[in-house]
């Protein structure tokens, strides 16, 4: 371990020093405030059609290197401000620039940098994405990353399992066909492929991007069906810290035949971190400590988690950052609610809140981690690269009848090189290896290699912004032979108005997208459901076409926009459980192909000062056919509708909001007459209020106010009404 | 105006959302009724539902019907009320007078109009029936005990192969 970390640490320092060798030019600096004088936060200030970008600190202070002299092209966005474009002349080394953005809640959020691995100066993507800022993770007090995403329309969570306009489904566990970066970096387990979203903490993260669609063209396996890019706080100059509190109790069910413990569960969790930085270098550490009764029997949780970041800008144009986390988990794992007979059922077919009695003491330690350098240096306006390494470890241990434990690594690298021939047209070349190595009782030990090329240009052709790309992956398992898969993706973006960066604009967009089997799904041999679950080495990859047609209008009535796409996924060699005959065993298997198609649209309305409303809405339609015989039906765990409402209202120090999600009744479950058919749709109101006065906030949140009794997966109850009350302390 | 147009709809759609989740969600399901005087327990269903599917109904004989007119005639409750047949499986509860019943059935019902009568059987196949737990090829017997309920009386219920009524009873022309 300590071997590794040193690795990373020699490549990221001595590729800096290499970098600051071939550094020049001038600098532009200055302030982005608001329109009260007020400083903005994680502002984007770029140079149109160059490599040249960088984003506020907290301070709202910003430094561009490398800047000609002349007169340049400079481009400010933050969310919820209207941008600015202006041409700013710069005559000496140093030029000092301060920008004031008016607020404008309607105003398009500025593309995340990393999710599409270039600057994006005012210019829209052409695949769907949505962005969950500072300031919903703030105003929704949320404790986990997941839950905060979880409002995003067309995204859902099905037990901690994240769907992208229905991508995943639910195999508890077992994959991901989404990918998570943090702040570029991919996430996703090394023997499982799985997520875990606590592996950071909340308070840690300044912004969420999600792309929608196939993401394979240029972040190649898992990302099939969406990129969920994590961005951390950065390190602001001068000394800060911040000092969170967070307390909360469970409501007791809502029936008293369903009562399981004579006093209410309770939640609570503290959270320090603390940041030196000056204009060359910077550092932040962070921990917390989190416990909750849970809202069940058996529903224990306890977390503890500490992170790191540093910046180091050696010479004007060159920077590297090192960060990393460790995550430990200890948590009762309530499997499965009591069906009749099972446990005091009280004469009840089911008791939602208590568990099996046989499965009395189940519970999982979880320990996982990463750290990752990255480097990135700016050779000139029109040329840039960046290389990063990373190595995430997670390491779990089920303790259930028998004991099950899975140690994963997954050592990244990738450089890339970023070039803008002219201020139209922008190439990015890079590779990437991963490799993955898993010791396991429950999947041997084995190791998966990826090695992967990619290209993508942008041209602007008249009004029309097109990019094309590919990229070329070739998987290796335990050494042996290779296999090749190719993600090609175009797209188009065309303004319909003539009101520039905030006016209306088409995008249209088709990829291919394709997620590697996972170590665990190849190599997985155990129990479960009573029955023997068997490897199969010779998986193949699942692979996908996505195809989007989307519009984003300006303000329509001048309080109104809309955004709407049509979605369409047609998915192959997709991997689930078989039951094999006659040996009744399950062995995960390339059975199935899928159509997904649908809706997703979303309006965001001020019709009145201080009040911002949204409606979001996804019409899903799934088509699962089986290779081996003409069967159809819908996908699993998709519900057909999706509908989000939220309402913000602010008045001076306080404001107050609501979120209402929807979900229909999913119309087929895995392992249907197996397990429990009982469920229903999702109901869930969210209320908030809070109240902020200079370094001092609170924030009040009732999750699920209605206490509404649902269930997203089989026998496995949803939380409960919970209420929370946060204090922040912020320096 | 369309300001206030877009108000009033923000405010209905609110509380439309609020109206909506106030109702609905997972709610205590007692294995047999409270006070049931009758017998209850679990269909589960297997393979596709038929498009021309009205509705799925559960009956019991005290003695095993011999004729179309015994299957329409001694059916007790003579009419009954479909029971959900979306999901899997669906729990049945029915009200019953106590006795022995030699067959415990779940009949499907075609789109149309029943009469009561023995041409009734024309639209009506059986789907199911509990079987002896002890030789699953025979009916099973349940007894209902007085002022309780029996319980347990579970069955599957095959959509793909439903029978008619020729198949368990004689019918002469109808």
């Amino acid at each position: 371990m300590h071997g590794t970390i040193a690795l990373l640490l020699a490549l990221a320092l001595s590729a800096a020093a290499l970098a600051a060798q071939g550094s020049g030019g001038a600098g532009l600096h200055g302030t982005v405030r608001d329109d009260q004088g007020a400083p903005i936060g994680h502002a984007q200030v770029g140079v149109r059609g160059t490599t040249l970008f960088t984003r506020t600190d907290a301070s709202g202070r910003y430094r561009l290197a490398q800047v000609s002299t002349g007169t340049v092209h400079v481009r400010v966005d933050a969310v919820g401000y209207a941008g600015v474009d202006t041409v700013v002349a710069i005559s000496a080394d140093s030029a000092s620039v301060d920008f004031q953005l008016r607020f404008s809640p309607l105003t398009l959020a500025p593309v995340s940098t990393v999710i599409e691995k270039l600057p994006h100066f005012g210019e829209r993507p052409a695949t769907s994405v949505a962005q969950v800022s500072e300031r919903d993770l703030d105003r929704r007090a949320v404790n986990t990353v997941d839950e905060a995403v979880d409002h995003v329309p067309g995204i859902q969570f099905v037990n901690g399992q994240i769907n992208i306009r229905g991508s995943t489904g639910y195999i508890q566990g077992l994959n991901s066909r989404v990918l998570l970066t943090v702040d570029g970096v991919p996430m996703n387990q090394g023997d499982r492929g799985g997520i875990d979203w606590d592996l950071l903490a909340v308070d840690e993260i300044e912004s969420v991007d999600i792309l929608k669609g196939a993401g394979s063209s240029l972040y190649g396996s898992a990302a099939l069906g969406g990129v969920v890019n994590v961005t951390t706080r950065d390190v602001p100059n001068g000394w800060h810290s911040r000092l969170r509190f967070t307390g909360g109790v469970y409501a007791d069910p809502p029936y008293a035949i369903w009562q399981f413990r004579g006093s209410p569960g309770l939640q609570g969790g503290a959270d320090l971190s603390a940041s030196y930085g000056n204009d060359v270098a910077g550092g932040r550490i962070a921990l917390g400590d989190r416990h909750s009764d849970g809202y069940r029997q058996q529903d224990n949780d306890d977390h503890f988690h500490m992170a790191g970041k540093t910046r180091w800008e050696p010479s004007p144009g060159v920077r590297v950052d090192i960060s990393g986390a460790w995550a430990v988990n200890r948590y009762d794992v309530p499997l499965s609610w009591c069906k009749r007979g099972k446990c005091d059922d009280r004469g009840q077919v089911f008791q939602p809140f208590k568990i099996d009695t046989t499965e009395r003491g189940a519970r999982t330690d979880s320990r996982k981690g990463y750290i990752a350098a990255q480097i990135r240096s700016t050779l000139s306006p029109q040329f840039a690269w960046q290389a990063r390494g990373s190595w995430l470890r997670t390491h779990f241990t089920d303790i259930r009848s028998t004991t099950e434990y899975g140690v994963g690594d997954r050592f990244g690298t990738e450089a890339r090189i970023e070039a803008h021939p002219d201020s139209n047209r922008s190439v990015l070349v890079g590779g990437e290896v991963t490799f993955s190595r898993v010791t396991s009782d429950i999947f041997g030990s084995h190791t998966q290699a990826e090695l992967a090329a990619y290209g993508q240009s942008e041209q602007q052709m008249g009004n029309a912004r097109v990019s094309g790309g590919a990229r070329l992956d070739f998987l290796a398992v335990d050494g042996g032979s290779l296999t090749a898969v190719a993600s090609p993706r175009i797209g188009v973006t065309i303004p319909t108005d003539g009101r520039g960066h905030d006016g209306g604009v088409l995008r249209a967009s088709i990829g291919r997208g394709f997620r590697a089997p996972t170590i665990a799904e190849r190599f997985v041999h155990t129990f479960a459901l009573g029955f023997e679950v068997i490897p199969n080495p010779n998986l193949r990859p699942e692979t996908a076409w996505s195809f989007e047609v989307g519009h984003t209008t300006g303000l329509l009535l001048r309080f109104l926009r809309l955004d709407a796409a049509l979605f369409w996924t047609e998915a192959h060699d997709l991997i689930e459980p078989a039951l094999l005959t006659p040996s009744d065993t399950i062995q995960l298997q390339n059975v199935v192909r899928a159509r997904l198609a649908g809706v997703d649209a979303t309006i965001i309305g001020a019709p009145i000062p201080r009040l911002i409303t949204t409606l979001g809405y996804t019409y899903l339609s799934t088509r699962r056919r089986l290779a081996a015989d003409s069967t159809t039906g819908p996908l699993a765990f998709r519900p057909r509708h999706l509908l989000t409402l939220g309402a913000d209202y602010a008045v001076g120090d306080l404001d107050v909001g609501a979120d209402f999600r929807f979900a229909s009744r999913p119309e087929r479950i895995e392992l249907e007459g197996f397990v429990d058919p009982r469920r229903v749709p999702v109901k869930v109101l969210d209320l908030r209020a809070g109240w902020s006065r200079g370094p001092v906030e609170f924030r009040l949140l009732v999750a699920n106010a209605l206490n509404y009794i649902y269930n997203l997966v089989p026998e496995t109850l949803a939380p409960v009404r919970t209420v929370t009350l946060t204090a922040v302390w912020a320096h | 105006m369309l300001r206030a147009v877009f108000r009033v709809g923000a405010v209905v759609v609110l509380i439309a959302g609020w109206v909506t989740a106030c109702d609905g969600g997972l709610a205590p399901e007692p294995i047999c009724a409270r006070g049931l005087i009758g017998l209850c327990g679990t269909i589960h269903f297997r393979g596709s539902i038929p498009d021309s599917t009205d509705a799925v109904f559960v009956a019991a004989y005290l003695t095993f019907p011999q004729t179309c007119n015994d299957l329409i005639n001694n059916r007790r409750p003579v009419i009954p009320g479909s029971v959900p047949y979306t999901d899997s499986a669906a729990a049945y509860s029915m009200a019953l007078d106590p006795g022995t019943y030699h067959w415990v059935v779940a009949v499907w019902k075609k789109v149309g109009m029943l009469h009561v009568s023995p041409a009734d059987t024309a639209l009506l196949r059986v789907a199911g029936y509990y079987r002896n737990p002890a030789d699953t090829s025979q009916p099973g017997v349940v007894t209902v005990p007085k002022g309780a309920a029996a319980g347990d009386v579970n069955f599957v219920a095959h959509l793909d192969s439903l029978r008619p009524a020729t198949d368990f009873v004689t019918c002469t022309a109808q």
